[in-house]
């Protein structure tokens, strides 16, 4: 038995066996052929080539019904390139001029455009060499296999029946999309990755247990071992002993009970014990989330990032599409509120859209200052945004807003855009509701100001509290800095919470924070009464809300004043909510 | 032959999806049909091809084609580069 840990980024238990997801290169070696076997190895690259389109063309459609036509987009360039005489008679060229077998005339190619595409300086462009390599590589497997096997579903490909815990070293969003749509994953365990990859978040969304981060699991597990993943305690036992499996089982039964227990809170009314009224909604970053945000208990989406959508599209989404997507999230959760966040973009180092280097980007040029240097596309995200509000219950959201003259801009390109609609006959009776984000101390000092021309407040409080500690929690160095217990912060979001109700107005919160038991209650306390999160986190927030009585928890955050250190106020709170409400906070 | 110079408008340029439109037109022609960027030409059929000249926005390209429609094919590809590949409107 060994344990290796790495970072639980969706929670569950599952234990069965591996499948190791070999993605290194096959080994190929130039073996030469007689002019006479050139006409076979043609034939056989033909063949190959038919079934890899066979291959690509069912994975394109599976794709498309978990990840929308956008995403998956990249496997429909890789069928292209697959029609793509140019390639295929240059592989052919290959064959019958060095007199090579296929695979090794595949490689030679390969080679010859990794050149080209590594020379080009464009990071856009540099990055499509990976998808001719994909392609190429899937004919040389489709090469090697015997003619017998059935076409490959990727990594499950050939894997006897069953469902398996996967270990990879890392897989692409499209491959995790398709491996995790075919509802043979048990598990996941992966050498790379990160919370925030979108191998994450479709683990969580689609409720598969996965641990990434793990550094080296691939070479310590082996396919067929007994893999338990625990993502409670963030670790995967490799063979576990008898006892072990014992324990894991009792853990899965448990934590399938508590699961249950979960979905059935889900149908209760959002009341706290004394009958005050709170919201919850869900984050939601893929289209397709909002199919099954429903069902963890979530009446709208209090927040739909949209950068997913720009960077999955290279950028060039286009109005109508977009629009389409919109419009079908607010059709899902009709009748309840769709808040779209237009793109945030401009601040993350590996942000392809920022070719050009900034010392400072979170201080630099982003989100909704980079729209008002560049309005173009932005206004076209606006349109699509105006003209999907059909249904009438979608709301749009600016993230970064630092001043009123921000605001107002946005106001007067919203105008545009309107009439550019009314034009065109494409603008829905409707209109949208207006919100800005409050991620940035400055913003929050404006509330009052902000009455005429915004309908709706947005607590961003992972970045207010980075923004106000001057923090990056990403930075090792400092993250323990990062507190949502700092006094100042409480301080402020008292304070946001006084304005909002001063301006008439409707606040949201939706960092982390939200979606967390002992944060979220001292918001409750605080008087926030909406709250958009993980759509995994409903569930368990509702438990802990609908048991606490608003009166109560508004007295224990009201001591909260005195106190001036973060340790105090977090050490207050656990302890108060404890003595009132015995085992709220365990399990 | 006819030859065309044509700038590109899009904010993208030649990547992936804009190539794919253009190779999908360029095969309704049955004339040859080749785009020509810093001395490299490449046939645009191939999408592949098109992907390796790395055209960005603001770059001049010269369309070239040869055969029965090539005049129809040069109007129909210089139109869907003036149209901005339909992405931006």
């Amino acid at each position: 038995m060994r344990r290796i840990t790495g970072k639980a980024v969706s929670p569950g238990i599952a234990m069965g066996r591996a499948l190791l997801h070999n993605t290194t290169r096959q080994e190929i070696l130039a073996e030469p052929i007689s002019p006479r076997a050139v006409e076979r190895e043609t034939w056989r690259l033909e063949n190959a080539v038919k079934k890899s389109r066979a291959q690509l063309k069912k994975i394109h459609l599976g794709l498309q019904k978990v990840m929308g036509k956008d995403a998956a987009f990249i496997i429909e360039a890789q069928q292209m390139l697959l029609t793509d005489s140019q390639l295929l008679n240059e592989i052919k060229g290959a064959i019958s001029a060095k007199l090579v077998k296929a695979e090794w005339a595949i490689r030679l190619v390969e080679r010859h455009y990794q050149e080209i595409f590594r020379s080009i300086p464009d990071l856009t462009f540099k990055s499509k060499g990976n998808d001719v390599s994909d392609v190429l590589n899937r004919l040389i497997a489709n090469l090697r296999r015997a003619p017998a096997t059935k076409p490959a579903a990727g990594a499950l490909a050939g894997a006897p029946p069953g469902q398996y815990v996967l270990v990879a070293d890392d897989i692409s969003p499209s491959e995790a999309a398709t491996l995790m749509s075919n509802r043979r994953l048990l598990g996941l365990v992966l050498n790379k990755g990160g919370e925030t990859s979108h191998t994450a978040i479709l683990a969580r969304t689609l409720g598969i247990p996965a641990i990434l981060d793990t550094g080296n699991a691939t070479e310590l597990i082996a396919s067929g071992d007994t893999v338990a993943l625990d993502s409670v305690a963030g670790e995967v036992i490799v063979q576990p002993t008898p006892d072990a499996a014992l324990e894991i089982g009792r853990k899965i039964e448990q934590f399938g009970q508590y699961r249950e227990q979960l979905k059935a809170l889900s149908q209760l009314p959002e009341l706290t014990r004394d009958r005050h009224p709170f919201h919850l909604y869900a984050n939601i970053e893929l289209p397709f989330e909002s199919e099954v945000v429903q069902s963890f208990g979530a009446k709208g989406i209090g927040l739909f990032r949209t950068e997913f959508l720009y960077l999955d599209s290279k950028m060039s989404i286009s109005e109508e599409e977009q629009c389409l997507i919109y419009k079908k999230i607010a059709q899902n959760v009709y009748p309840h509120p769709l808040v779209i966040r237009t793109y945030d973009l401009g601040r993350d180092k590996s942000d392809p859209t920022r070719p050009r280097r900034e010392d400072n980007p979170s201080l630099g040029l982003m989100a909704v200052r980079l729209f008002l240097k560049e309005r173009e596309p932005f206004k076209v995200q606006i349109k699509a945004v105006l003209r999907a509000n059909a249904s009438g219950n979608i709301r749009i959201l600016f993230p970064m807003v630092t001043e009123i003259e921000e605001v107002r801009a946005i106001r007067e390109i919203m105008a545009e855009a309107r009439r550019e609609l009314q034009r065109a006959g494409t603008l829905p009776k409707k209109d949208v509701k207006v919100g800005i984000m409050l991620e940035i101390p400055a913003a929050v000092r404006l509330i009052r100001h902000l009455g005429d021309d915004v309908d709706f407040f947005s607590v961003g409080s992972n970045d207010l509290i980075q923004y106000l500690l001057a923090v990056d929690r990403n930075n090792a160095d400092v993250a323990h800095l990062y507190s949502p217990f700092h006094p100042a912060f409480v301080h402020i979001l008292k304070e946001i919470r006084q304005e909002v109700d001063r301006a008439g107005k409707e606040v949201t919160v939706c960092g982390e924070m939200a979606g967390q038991r002992l944060p979220a209650l001292m918001l409750l306390g605080l008087g926030f009464t909406c709250f958009s999160m993980n759509a995994l986190a409903i569930a368990e927030i509702k438990r802990v809300f609908t048991r606490v009585d608003l009166a109560r928890l508004r007295r224990i955050v009201a001591r909260l004043d005195r106190l001036g250190s973060r340790s105090e106020i977090e050490e207050l709170l656990r302890t108060e909510i404890d003595r009132a409400y015995p085992g709220l906070l365990q399990g | 032959m006819i030859e065309k110079k044509q700038q590109i408008f899009n904010k993208l340029g030649l990547h992936a999806r804009a190539a794919a439109k253009l190779s999908h037109l360029a095969n309704m022609f049955s004339a040859d049909i080749y785009l020509i960027f810093n001395e490299d030409k490449v046939n645009a059929k191939s999408l592949l091809g098109i992907l390796t000249l790395a055209a960005s926005v603001g770059n001049e390209i010269i369309l070239q084609a040869a055969g029965a429609d090539e005049k129809e094919a040069i109007q129909a590809i210089g139109d869907l580069f003036d149209r901005k590949f339909d992405e931006e409107i």
